[in-house]
C-alpha cells in the first residue's frame, strides 16, 4: 500500500519513476492516497495522464489493472464473467457443483483490483464507454464493492488505487465526478518539459532537448487544431536522435514534422509559414508566456 | 498567509469558511454540493493549511469538475485567501467592506480564514446575492436586466431595435402549437445508429452463450433454443448550428424557440448558436419551462444579433467541440445565410473539417437562391462544396416547414468526392 507522509515525499518517489509532477498534480495525488478517492484526470491526449498511473504502481511495486474503455463495454468485459464451457460440461457430466459460483467465475479487470490489495486500477479513456457503463462504475467506486446477483456483494478489503482517465469526447455524468477527486492536467512548460525529457530520455543532449522543446513550447501558441504532447516532443527527440542530429536543423525537422503533427492543415500551415523562421525564433530567449496555474499569489 | 506562530483556527471556523466558500462557488456557476465540502474538509486535515499552494490545490480537487471553471475558481480562491468577501458588491461596495476590516488590524494577504470566518453578516449577504441573482435572469418585460447583457461590443448596435427584440420574444399560440408539432417530427424522424452493445435480438448474428446455457437449464443441459444478440440501435447525434446574426434576424427569435424544442425532443441533440463568436446553448436550453429556458438561453448569447464571422464561429467550434467528438458521425443542420464578414477561404476550410467529422452536413439558408439575379452570399459560395445538402429558400420562421424538413432529412452516409482546398493561409 502506498503511504506518503508528505507531498513532497510522494513527488520524490514519483520522480524517481521518471515522472514529474507539479505542485497541483502532486497535492491531488496526495490526497486522493489519503483520502482514498478516485482520481479522475483530464487533459489533451498526450500530456501524461496513462503514464501517472503506470508510474504510481511502479513506485509501489503494486500491479497495474488496465480497463481500456471503448463503446459498447459491459459488466462481462469489465467485471466478471461466467465460464461458460466449463458450466455446460458440469451440467452435462451431472456435477452436483453449484453453476453460478465462486469456482466457475472469471475475474476481469474491475473484480482483479477488488481482490489484489493495494493494486493501482487504471480506467482508461472513460468517455470512450456508454452512460450505462458510468452509471454501472458508481457503485464501484464510491464503495470500492460489486454486486453480483447470482454471488452477492464482493468488496475489497484494501480499495484499490482508483486513475480515471478521459480525453473529454463527451462529459462525464455528475454524480461520477462527484465520487472523484478532479484534475486538469496542462501542457507542461518550458522548464518542466525539459526536465520531462532529461528523466525520460537520459541519453539525449541537452542542446538538443531544449532547442525542440522551445520550439514546441511555441508551437503550442499557434492555436492548432492538434497541439503536440510531451508524448510527440519525446517521439520527435528521440527521432532526431535515431538520425543523428544533434541539434535542431530546419531541413531534418521538415522531414520529420509528422512525428510531431499530426493534422495536414496544421503541417501546411507550419510549412508555409517558414520552419527555419520558426525555428530561428524559438531559440531567441524569451519571458515565459504561459501562465501557470495555480495561484499566482503576487497579484493585486 | 497565516503566519507560521498563528494558531490553528478553530474546527469550527474552518467548517464554516469551508462551507462559506463552496457556497461562494455555487453562485458563480460551480456545482458544488455537501460531498465536495466534506472532501474538502478532509483535504484540509491532510494538508498544510497556511500553505497557499496547496490550499488552492486541495479546493481544485474538491470543487472543480471541468476545466472551464478553473478561471471561476481562482477567482473566488483569491477572495478567500486574500479575506475578502467572497461575493463581490452586495453590501456596499466592496471597497467599503475590505477597508471595514482592515480597520480591524489586518492587512492584504493577512490571517484569511479567521477573519473571513469572523464575519457574522457574509451568510445573509451570500442569501441576499442568491435572491438578486435570480432577480438578475431576464425576463421578457424586464429591459433592465437584457440591456446590462448588451454591454460590450453590442453597444453600438441600435438600442431601440434591441428594446422591441426583447418585447417580441414573446409567443404566439400557434405558433407554440407549430413548436410542439417540431417536437413529435423530430422525436419520429430521430436519426439512429448502432451502438456497440448488443442487446438480446432474434435476428442478431452473434451467438449468446450465456442466454442459451441460462435457457438450457430448463432442458437438463440439453440447448433446444439458440439465443443472439444483435447490435442496439441508439439515437444519433444531431447538432444545430444556428447563425444569430445582424442578417438573420428576421429569423433568430423563432429559431431560439426551434433550438429549445429539439434539445427536449433529443436527447442527443446539441444546439449552438453564433454571430461574432460561438455560444454553445444546450445546457441553457434545459429546463421544464419554456419561456424561461428562452429568456436564459438568450441571455447567454453575448452577440445576439451582432456581425457574422462564420467562419471564426466553425473554426471555434472545430478547435474546441469537435475536437472532443462533438460532430463525430453526427448529423449537422447548420442555419446561417451565409453572409460572413470573415475570409471566404477560412468559411471554407472550416466547412469542410465539420464535414469530415459530420455524418452528414444539412445547410438550411433562409434567402433563396439567386433571387433577383442576386447572387449568393460569398461565405455560401466558399462553403457549398463542403455541404452534402443544401436547402435553399426556407423560411426558418415557418415552424411546419422545418418539421417537415427534419421529419424528410436523408441521414444516410453521403457520397463525397474529395474537392481539392487551398492550404489555409497563416
Amino acid at each position: 500500500m502506498l503511504g506518503y507522509d508528505s507531498i513532497e515525499e510522494l513527488r520524490a518517489a514519483l520522480t524517481q519513476q521518471r515522472y514529474l509532477v507539479d505542485d497541483g498534480l502532486g497535492t491531488v495525488v496526495f490526497l486522493a492516497l489519503k483520502l482514498r478517492r478516485p482520481l479522475l484526470l483530464e487533459g489533451e491526449p498526450g500530456v501524461g495522464k496513462t503514464e501517472l498511473a503506470k508510474a504510481l504502481a511502479a513506485c509501489s511495486g503494486a500491479p497495474l489493472i488496465r480497463l481500456q474503455c471503448y463503446e459498447g463495454i459491459d459488466v462481462h468485459s469489465a467485471l466478471y464473467d461466467w465460464d461458460y464451457p466449463r458450466q455446460l460440461l458440469q451440467l452435462r457430466a451431472g456435477g452436483t457443483t453449484e453453476l453460478y459460483s465462486s469456482e466457475f467465475l472469471l475475474r476481469r479487470p474491475l473484480m482483479e483490483a477488488l481482490a489484489q490489495p493495494g493494486a493501482v486500477l487504471l480506467i482508461d479513456e472513460l468517455d470512450r464507454a456508454d452512460d450505462e457503463f458510468e452509471a454501472f462504475l458508481l457503485e464501484f467506486l464510491s464503495e470500492f464493492q460489486v454486486t453480483i446477483p447470482e454471488v452477492g456483494v464482493y468488496k475489497a478489503e484494501t480499495p484499490p488505487i482508483v486513475i480515471i482517465t478521459s480525453n473529454r469526447t463527451r462529459d462525464l455524468h455528475e454524480a461520477l465526478k462527484r465520487r472523484c477527486l478532479y484534475h486538469w492536467i496542462e501542457h507542461p512548460d518550458l522548464q518542466r518539459e525539459l526536465a520531462i525529457v532529461s528523466a525520460r530520455l537520459p541519453h539525449i543532449g541537452q542542446n538538443l532537448a531544449s532547442q525542440v522543446c522551445s520550439f514546441v513550447q511555441d508551437l503550442r501558441w499557434l492555436d492548432l487544431y492538434r497541439s503536440p504532447g510531451v508524448g510527440e516532443t519525446l517521439d520527435w527527440i528521440e527521432g532526431f536522435h535515431a538520425l543523428g542530429r544533434q541539434s535542431l536543423d530546419a531541413q531534418t525537422a521538415d522531414r520529420t514534422l509528422g512525428v510531431l503533427l499530426k493534422e495536414r492543415d496544421d503541417l501546411e500551415r507550419i510549412r508555409s509559414q517558414g520552419l527555419e523562421g520558426l525555428i530561428a525564433r524559438s531559440q531567441q530567449p524569451q519571458q515565459p508566456k504561459q501562465p501557470q496555474p495555480g495561484w499566482q499569489g503576487g497579484v493585486g | 498567509m497565516l503566519s507560521p506562530t498563528a494558531d490553528r483556527p478553530t474546527d469550527e471556523l474552518i467548517v464554516h469558511t469551508a462551507v462559506q466558500f463552496a457556497r461562494a462557488l455555487r453562485l458563480y456557476g460551480l456545482s458544488t454540493s455537501i460531498d465536495s465540502e466534506h472532501v474538502f474538509l478532509r483535504a484540509l486535515t491532510e494538508i498544510d493549511m497556511r500553505d497557499a499552494g496547496a490550499m488552492y490545490w486541495a479546493g481544485h480537487a474538491a470543487f472543480v469538475k471541468s476545466p472551464d471553471q478553473i478561471e471561476t475558481y481562482q477567482v473566488v480562491f483569491d477572495r478567500l485567501w486574500r479575506g475578502y468577501p467572497l461575493v463581490p458588491g452586495v453590501r456596499g461596495s466592496e471597497h467599503g467592506e475590505s477597508d471595514a476590516r482592515m480597520g480591524g488590524g489586518a492587512h492584504h494577504g493577512g490571517e484569511a480564514l479567521p477573519q473571513f470566518g469572523g464575519k457574522g453578516t457574509e451568510k445573509v449577504a451570500l442569501d441576499g446575492d442568491r435572491t438578486r441573482a435570480h432577480a438578475d435572469l431576464p425576463n421578457a418585460d424586464g429591459e433592465d436586466a437584457t440591456s446590462n447583457q448588451k454591454d460590450g461590443i453590442l453597444v453600438a448596435w441600435s438600442a431601440a431595435e434591441d428594446l422591441t427584440e426583447t418585447q417580441a420574444m414573446k409567443y404566439q399560440q400557434d405558433e407554440l402549437s407549430a413548436l410542439r408539432l417540431l417536437a413529435e417530427e423530430i422525436k419520429r424522424a430521430s436519426p439512429e445508429r448502432n451502438s456497440r452493445r448488443q442487446h438480446a435480438s432474434a435476428c442478431g448474428h452473434r451467438f449468446d452463450v450465456r442466454r442459451t446455457l441460462r435457457g438450457s437449464m430448463a432442458t437438463d443441459g440439453e440447448a433446444f433454443r439458440l439465443s443472439y444478440t444483435g447490435p442496439r440501435p441508439v439515437p444519433r447525434r444531431m447538432l444545430f448550428i444556428c447563425d444569430v446574426s445582424g442578417s438573420m434576424e428576421r429569423y433568430s427569435r423563432v429559431l431560439l424557440a426551434s433550438l429549445k424544442v429539439a434539445v427536449g425532443a433529443s436527447r442527443k441533440a446539441e444546439a449552438f448558436v453564433f454571430a461574432t463568436g460561438l455560444t454553445r446553448l444546450t445546457k441553457s436550453l434545459d429546463g421544464r419551462d419554456f419561456e424561461r429556458a428562452l429568456e436564459k438561453a438568450r441571455a447567454t448569447i453575448p452577440d445576439w444579433s451582432g456581425g457574422t464571422r462564420i467562419g471564426g464561429a466553425l473554426a471555434e467550434f472545430n478547435r474546441t467541440y469537435a475536437r472532443r467528438g462533438f460532430s463525430r458521425g453526427a448529423i449537422v443542420l447548420v442555419v446561417s445565410d451565409g453572409w460572413d464578414r470573415g475570409d471566404p477561404d477560412i468559411l471554407a476550410g472550416e466547412v469542410r473539417r465539420l464535414q469530415l467529422q459530420a455524418r452528414r452536413l444539412i445547410w438550411i439558408n433562409p434567402r433563396p437562391m439567386e433571387v433577383d439575379k442576386q447572387p449568393l452570399a460569398i461565405g455560401m459560395r466558399a462553403a457549398m462544396p463542403f455541404i452534402d445538402e443544401f436547402v435553399p429558400g426556407h423560411d426558418p420562421r415557418a415552424i411546419a416547414g422545418m418539421a417537415k424538413l427534419i421529419g424528410g432529412l436523408n441521414t444516410a452516409r453521403p457520397m463525397r468526392r474529395s474537392v481539392p482546398v487551398a492550404a489555409p493561409s497563416a
